[in-house]
This record gives structure tokens, sequence and C-alpha cells, in this order.
């Protein structure tokens, strides 16, 4: 008997006060984490393959770069549309520095720079470009798709919410 | 000799007061007599409080329903300008959706409801469907016609609504549009952009002005 009245005050607890204020406590505890530090978000397309895969879930660190800026090689989330609409991609170029593709190498300030994660050979080509002031440039890992149907190019850093966490 | 009653006992032949509900007993709006002290009540008449009065929290709750209900009334029936900027959107979003199966007459009608919509000209900028410039209504309704024949299931949604309003009959709206369906090719196809527009107000109907898709990425 003990265990079917603790069962059911698990499943069917009294709404006392004292419940009813540990329960908001949760709630706005909750709200607080997965609302504004931690965002929950599924990946879907394979843009970031093989580094994330379509389909996965992560969280969104939004106080990363809260006191620092992204650098060459973060992977960061971009506020595409509204406040649920997010690009997952890597920086590749910071402000001021002139990015370019050739034949399938990326190019900063016109030195070949190594990319260990890419895996799949592919052969963009793209003139050389500026990266504007408060903007980043930002590409997908998986480029082994037609350039014209893969979402890159400069972003601007109030429009990153954060890193993945993992 | 005719009976004389004794004014002086209670009603009650028993000569108790009712246990559970004293008041009661003695009579709606008074205080309760006999052994029990007469209180002094919130309202005339004496009663002893608000809650206590079954009568008189019913004509509160009356009160409160008549009060909602008019609020409600008053909230349908003179809507807000932000209400009708949303209602245009809400039209839109109808006119471009397309279930499957749709008949030529519904689809008549849809497109002359898009094209409705607008000013006489207006502005679009869509670089991800090489729609660019300040086009005609005919032109829009033709653009419309052309991108909804080529989708078997169409759905446009808009959400994240924020509406200002910099001047007297203008109306600038940042908001996002999801636009999910299947094309006839059997594709599905899931967008989402947004969008910055700009409304005017043309006796008395807001329209479309400008319409132009957010670049997040510049290449």
């Amino acid at each position: 008997m003990a265990v079917n009245k603790g069962t059911r005050q698990f499943f069917l607890p009294s709404l006392t006060p004292a419940f009813l204020i540990r329960a908001g406590c949760v709630a706005l505890f909750a709200y607080l984490i997965f609302g504004h530090l931690l965002i929950p978000f599924r990946i879907k397309g394979h843009s970031m393959e093989p580094t994330y895969q379509n389909g996965e879930f992560n969280f969104c660190w939004r106080i990363r770069y809260l006191f620092s800026t992204p650098k060459r090689g973060d992977v960061v989330v971009i506020r595409f549309a509204g406040q649920r609409v997010t690009l997952l991609k890597r920086v590749v170029a910071l402000e001021g520095e002139e990015v370019e593709f050739r034949d399938g190498r990326l190019f900063i300030n016109g030195k070949e720079w190594n990319e260990p994660y890419i895996h799949t050979p592919y052969n963009w080509t793209l003139s050389p470009r500026r990266v504007e002031p408060n903007s980043v440039y930002v590409v997908g890992d998986n480029r082994s798709g037609l350039m014209q149907n893969h979402f890159f190019g400069q972003a601007s850093l109030p429009r990153i919410l954060g890193g993945p966490l993992w | 000799m005719s009976p004389v009653r004794n004014i002086s006992k209670p009603l009650n032949p028993t000569g108790r007061e009712s246990k559970s509900n004293p008041t009661a007993a003695a009579g709606p709006g008074s205080a309760p007599g006999g052994l029990l002290p007469r209180r002094e009540g919130l309202w005339p008449g004496g009663s002893s409080g608000i809650i206590s009065n079954g009568v008189k929290l019913k004509y509160i709750l009356i009160a409160l329903i008549i009060i909602a209900l008019g609020a409600w009334m008053a909230h349908t029936l003179f809507q807000s300008e932000e209400k009708r900027v949303k209602k245009l959107f809400h039209l839109l979003s109808e006119g471009v959706s397309k279930e499957p199966g749709e008949n030529i007459f519904t689809m008549d009608q849809k497109i002359k409801r898009i094209g409705s919509l607008f000013d006489e000209t207006c502005e679009i900028n869509i670089p991800a469907h090489s729609v660019s410039g300040r086009l005609t209504r005919d032109e829009i309704t033709g653009y419309a016609a052309r991108g909804r024949f080529h989708f078997a299931e169409l759905h446009l949604k808009f959400y994240d609504f924020n509406i200002a309003f910099p001047q007297e009959g203008g109306a600038g709206v940042h908001l996002t549009a999801r636009l999910t369906g299947k094309t006839t090719t059997g594709e599905n196809v899931e967008e989402a952009h947004e969008l910055d527009c700009l409304l005017k107000k043309i006796e008395k109907r807001w329209l479309f002005d400008r319409i132009e898709v957010v670049e997040v990425l510049k290449k």
C-alpha cells in the first residue's frame, strides 16, 4: 500500500503551495536554461557532413561568444530567419581578410589554407573578396555539391548566436 | 377566542439554529442572530462577507462574464491596425498555398486574390528565385501563377511578426516566411527566409508596396 501511495503521489501529486512553488522554480529554470543559454536544435541537411550529420541533435551554447569573437575554424550557429531557423557553418575567414576558392582549395589573403575537416574533394572557384567589418566568412564542411546550391558567405557578427555544445 | 401567536418564538419548531448554514436560516442579506454575535458586514444589510454570500458572488461572476464578453467583442469588432496588417499576410498565405488536386476555378480565384493584395506596382527582391525589380500587379500574378504551377502542394506561412508604423499610412513589417511543399516531380521543398516588407494604406486597405528577402549570407 505504501508503494501504491508513493507512486500515486509521484504521478498525481497534491497541489500544495510548496509543490506549486517547486514546479514554478523548475519551469523558470528550464525556460532560462533551454530558452536562453542552451538552445536545443536538430540538424536538417548535409552541408556540415561529415562533422555533423543530418538529423543529429545538439545545443547552441549562447555564451560562447559573449566575451570573444569567433576564430577561424570555429563552427558557429547563425540566426537565419526569425528566432527558429538557424544555420550551422564553419568560419573560414575573419573581418578584413581576403577569401578565395581556386579549384577546390581555400586561400586566405592569397595563402592556401589547409582544411583537415574536409573529407571529400570539391572544385569550387570563387574570385577573391574581402570580408566586411563586423562580419565573418562561413562555409559548410560538405562542399561536394554545386557551389550555387550551397549556403555560404559573409555573416554579420550580431547574427551569430553561439556555437554547438559538442 | 382566536389563537394568539407568540412572535418571540422562532418559526423553527425545533427552536434550533441551522448548524450548516446559519446565514441561510436567517434569510439572505441578514446577519445570523441567536447564539452567534452580529457582525458588521462589508455590504449593507449586515452581510458577513462576499464569499459567504452566494447570491452576491453570482452577481460578481455574471458581471465578470459580461465584461469579458464585451472585451472580446470589442477586440473582434474593432480590429487594430496590426491585426489588419497581419490579415494581409494571412490572405497572401491563403492565395499562395495550394492543396493537391486543386481545380482550375480555385486556382483562378487565388491568383486574382494575390493580385488584389498588391499596390499598382510593388518592389520585389527575391534573389534566390531571380525575382527583382518593381513589378506591376499583372507581372506579380504571372509570377505567382507560374510558381504555383511547378508545385503539386504548397504551403506558405508567416511567423515572428515585427510590425512598426513609421509614418501615417505606412507600415514596416519584419517577419519569417516558411515555404513547404512538393513539386510536380515529387521533390520536397522546404525554405525559410527573413522578409522585410513595406505596406501602404490606400483607401482604408493595406497593400504590399515592397517585399525583400533579407540576405543573411553575402557571397
